[in-house]
């Protein structure tokens, strides 16, 4: 357990003074949507957010977007007002991989918070299932290693998640069934997300049985690819009542980021993925003035199913190693002692990096999950992990104002 | 190697400050840089050192070519057209016994055989007329 962090105070003046909250929320129907482009998906995810809110378009004077993987643009969040038809007096795209869309409310709130914007419009939307070449995938896994020193070598974006995982297998005498167990846990959430990809229930030996892509990972302990949008919209207490916001508000306690590498030839040991993780949440729950055992629902990007692991471990959840045995008692179930990702995940759900985790969280706080509802859901974290567990982000809401 | 076929997997987008190990790999060396400042070995190469120094003094320094396994993976799928079809391989991410991690492929040995702390030596891999990729394989127990 880390000591306080420098610049907490100021973290917490700021959010304590601005009452940063979610205030609206959007999805697009999810899966496999052929003919659908990428700023179709914006644009309609963008339109739900803003009529969840119950605000007009003209009510939104920020924007932040994160990037597609099939239209590629110099400058995504501008493009994108042009396309919706915004004239932000702040724009802004953050491009941090599986950190974006955590860190896209902190984006929001700093803006917010230093007098750029009072409305802000976060938004992701992709065709990455029905929209990306082949050339164009063999570029994404390009991208995700070093392109002179790792890529000649056959990596695979699951081959370097693999890499951790065989590491995590040998430091903590791990079991196969302690992944799958995470698969099974988001299948069985997805079940009650109606615009789920993936529905159907899967066993423990169903995971393990499945295809080998990168030992010790099988086809069950990857994400999905689909296609699909979602938005939120960052705002104040102050302006949300002045815009006649009826929805409940869920409110911004804390967040953080924490840097581990870039290239996994870089790590020195799983430790540093630790300390990153850690730094992350130290900072958010630090400002938040909460411990881990405060948090109702953790939202834990689950890329792989051992990114799950990983980070309940370097949260402080649960003790380094202990994060398996923790999933494959169930613990990690919608009624259990720590609820993950409620909605399905990456694993189930869709893949828009955590962008669902983030409507999943506000949707839980605001009491509206139905089947998925935990009970007395008042505080929620979410983490981000961009790269190969390289950079890390997390935020901390609470169903009322910061104190 | 004196196969004829076209090598099509992905070969390194090299930037010109890593010339020095790429050449000694052509010449079946392994050579590792080294700031000169702080005399801390690091990989992979950057133009200036990546520790508190930021020195631009790099030294190239010929390397033992031992390691140890630090992880591995194998794959079942590679990333490109070129794998498919082929056996499962090893990506491995080796510590040298100079303190630093390299990725690479485990050859000469079967996939399965491949263990955390299994010492490695390098092997050098010609796989175009241009271009040769240091590799690992186990160190022969006498």
């Amino acid at each position: 357990m880390v000591t306080t962090l420098p610049g907490i105070k100021d973290a917490r003046e700021v959010l304590k003074k601005h009452k940063i909250v979610i205030a609206g929320i959007g999805e697009t129907e999810q899966g496999k949507i052929p003919n659908k482009s990428s700023f179709h998906f914006l644009s309609e995810a963008s339109k739900i957010a803003i009529e969840d809110a119950g605000i007009k378009k003209s009510d939104v004077d920020g924007l932040v977007t994160a990037f597609s993987l099939v239209e590629h643009t110099f400058m995504h969040c501008t493009t994108f007002a042009d396309y919706f038809g915004l004239k932000p007096k702040y724009f802004s795209s953050v491009a941090i991989g599986g950190a974006t869309a955590v860190w896209m409310v902190a984006e929001a709130a700093m803006a917010i918070a230093s007098g750029q914007a009072e409305v802000v419009l976060c938004v992701r939307g992709d065709n990455t299932l029905s929209g990306i070449s082949s050339s164009g995938m063999v570029a994404l896994i390009r991208e995700m290693c070093h392109a002179e020193f790792e890529f000649p070598y056959g990596l695979t974006t699951p081959g370097g998640y693999a890499l951790a995982a065989q590491r995590y297998f040998h430091d903590y005498n791990a079991k196969q069934e302690y992944l799958a167990a995470v698969a099974v846990t988001m299948r069985k959430h997805a079940g009650m997300k109606e615009n789920a990809m993936y529905k159907e229930p899967l066993t423990i030996d169903e995971v393990i049985n499945s295809r080998v892509i990168a030992e010790p990972l099988h086809k069950y302990d990857c994400s999905i690819i689909s296609d699909g949008g979602a938005a939120f919209i960052v705002t104040t207490e102050e302006r949300a009542k002045a815009l006649g916001i009826q929805k409940p508000l869920v409110y911004l306690w804390g967040m953080g980021q924490g840097y581990s590498h870039q290239y996994l030839t870089t790590l020195r040991d799983l430790n540093q993925i630790y300390n990153a993780i850690e730094s992350s949440g130290q900072r958010a729950f630090q400002t938040a003035g909460i411990g881990p055992k405060d948090v109702d629902i953790a939202f834990l990007y689950d890329c792989f199913t051992i990114t799950v692991l990983l980070e309940i471990e370097g949260l402080g959840f649960v003790p380094k190693g202990e994060g398996g045995p923790f999933a494959l008692e169930g613990r990690m179930e919608i009624g259990k002692d720590l609820p993950v990702n409620t909605h399905g995940g990456l694993l189930s759900q869709a893949h828009l990096g955590a962008m669902h985790h983030v409507v999943e969280a506000t949707t839980q706080i605001r009491g509206e999950a139905g089947l998925r509802q935990v009970k007395d859901a008042e505080v929620a974290l979410v983490h981000g992990n961009g790269g190969i567990v390289s950079a890390h982000s997390t935020v901390v809401f609470g169903k009322i104002p910061l104190s | 190697m004196a196969d004829e076929k076209e090598y099509t997997k992905p070969l390194p987008e090299f930037r010109p400050e890593t010339k020095p190990y790429w050449d000694a790999c052509k010449k079946h060396e392994l050579v590792l840089p080294r700031s000169r400042t702080t005399k801390e070995f690091f990989f992979y190469p950057r133009a200036l050192s990546p520790g508190e120094d930021m020195s631009e003094d790099i030294e190239w320094v010929k390397a033992s070519g031992k390691a140890k396994v630090w992880t591995y993976a194998i794959h079942h799928m590679g990333p490109t057209q070129a794998y498919k079809g082929e056996p499962p391989y090893v990506v491995a991410l080796v510590e040298t016994k100079e303190g630093v991690k390299m990725m690479t492929n485990i050859v000469d040995c079967d996939p399965n055989e491949v263990r955390i702390g299994m010492e490695v030596e390098v092997i050098f891999d010609d796989v175009t007329p241009d271009v040769t990729l240091p590799k690992f394989r186990p160190v022969k127990k006498q």
